[in-house]
């Protein structure tokens, strides 16, 4: 009786460090996940994904999805070679290293079967370093950080966006510089085109070179306005000086050429510029000047 | 019976063997870097990083990591501009691993081997000094770490067409409490 129940306290004792192992087995198992794009950059949705554990040659394969993002979990420790292709697209397969628990980004880029498929995969520890980081099972992983899922995991249709704001504001930013050129040839072309000069060709040079700032203001404009705005950032610092500048040469921007006209006709009609019209002048310099301001906002710290 | 005890007794001592002998927590941190523009000089900081070392047979594993979006640098369009640049929102933590013998601590100076995930990428820094102060058991590191774009492969980004400088200094204040 004694004997059977130290017997059964030991298959107990057994059953529960089994156990304990086999849990913390799986806590330290680690997420392949990422992204498939094509070589301009654009998700490829669909793709197939074959992740193979070169020790156990053991695969799995898995989907991208609609914004190509994939993700492999359960996936233990050891070396893997991973292989995507879709429609008419392949690549040569990646390899990467995964440490217990530390969840790896891998994107895959297909290309035409020519081309390669180039991972921006993070490549593992150097081992050739003096202190170089441990890959032994009491490193700590980012598991162990507490971060949230939502901080940790990637976004590829956020960067997406990011991106198109990024490159939209760009343009935004060479048409501004390349429309102060004709802004600041207009204001100098005014001081002949009114007041007591009667020749109409410095007039017409004006009105040519105001229509031109115009037309290359509404296209600068046109990227600022159309830039995807990214959900929950709050507007800080000097880019809220240049939006607020907006308020001012926008609507400049539209007065000051229908002043303008008015002020053209009148003049052609050998009046004196008078009544409304007579405020396109100052309109204008407000105008430029706000203008001005808001390149400056984002060009200079103060 | 008495190999069956033997056998849990062993068991255990193994369980033992992996354990960690203490852990250092990061308590608090200011991490900045510094962007040299030639109408500019910026500094994005951020107090979010979280880090845990964890120390075994002398040696300690530090990992800490920060969040892309956390670093602040006054002005919320370069920061999304940072963020799009960096890849940030594709890769949203930066994470620095290094090893250090747990004699360390008792040093004035400490030179640490980083390894350093960012923007899809790893870069590797030998050596680089950091000053540890002590407050009680607590333990304050400070020092720079000496990154720059091409490490990361990353574009400069540009203003006014005019690129930033590629170095990108990261300056680290971090105090460490023990566990």
């Amino acid at each position: 009786m004694h004997s059977k129940t130290a017997k059964l306290f030991f298959v107990v004792v057994l059953f529960f460090v089994l156990t304990a192992n086999s849990l913390c087995a799986q806590d330290a198992q680690s997420v392949l996940s990422g992204t498939v794009t094509d070589s301009a950059g654009k998700v490829v949705p669909n793709a197939k994904i074959t992740v193979r554990n070169l020790s156990t040659g053991q695969s799995t394969e898995t989907q991208s999805d609609s914004s190509g993002l994939y993700s492999v979990a359960n996936l233990a420790a050891g070396d893997y070679e991973i292989s995507a292709s879709s429609e008419g697209m392949s690549g040569q397969p990646a390899k990467v290293t995964l440490t217990n628990g530390v969840p790896q980004t891998l994107t895959l880029v297909l290309t035409s079967a020519a081309r390669q498929q180039s991972p921006a995969s993070t490549p593992p520890p150097s081992e050739n370093l003096p202190n170089a980081p441990s890959s032994s099972q009491t490193a700590p992983s980012l598991a162990d950080l507490g971060f949230s899922k939502s901080e940790t995991q990637s976004n590829a249709a956020q960067q997406a966006l990011l991106d198109k704001r990024t490159h939209m504001l760009k343009i935004h930013q060479r048409m501004g510089l390349i429309t102060t050129i004709p802004m600041v040839a207009s204001v100098i072309t005014s001081l002949n085109a009114g007041g007591r000069s009667e020749g109409t060709a410095s007039r017409d040079l004006h009105v040519a070179l105001g229509a031109l700032t115009g037309d290359l203001y509404g296209i600068t404009a046109y990227y600022a306005i159309r830039a995807p705005k990214i959900p929950g950032t709050e507007t800080r610092g000097p880019i809220r000086f240049h939006k607020a500048m907006a308020w001012i040469h926008g609507p400049g921007m539209i007065l000051t050429p229908i002043l303008g006209a008015m002020a053209f006709s009148q003049k052609n009609n050998g009046e004196k510029v008078h009544g409304l019209a007579a405020a396109h002048g100052p309109v204008a310099i407000v105008t430029a000047g706000a203008f001005g301001a808001a390149l400056l906002s984002v060009s200079l710290k103060f | 019976m008495n190999k069956n005890l033997l056998l849990v007794f062993l068991l255990f001592s193994l369980s033992n063997l992996f354990a960690a002998d203490h852990q250092w927590v990061l308590k608090q941190s200011t991490l900045t870097y510094h962007v040299s523009h030639p109408l500019h000089q910026t500094d994005g900081v951020s107090h979010a990083a979280r880090g845990k070392g964890v120390c075994h047979e002398g040696q300690c594993d530090f990992l800490i990591a920060v969040p892309v979006k956390s670093f602040d640098s006054g002005d919320s369009n370069r920061d999304l501009h940072m963020i799009q640049v960096t890849r940030g929102a594709e890769f949203p933590m930066v994470t620095v691993r290094t090893r250090l013998p747990e004699s360390a601590s008792g040093s004035a100076t400490i030179k640490a081997d980083l390894e350093i995930q960012f923007a899809g990428q790893t870069a590797h820094y030998n050596q680089v000094p950091f000053e540890v102060g002590s407050q009680g058991n607590e333990k304050k590191i400070t020092g720079t770490i000496p990154t720059s774009l091409t490490d990361f492969k990353i574009d400069p980004p540009s203003l006014l067409t005019l690129p930033v400088k590629n170095e990108i200094p990261v300056h680290v204040e971090m105090i460490w409490t023990p566990q």
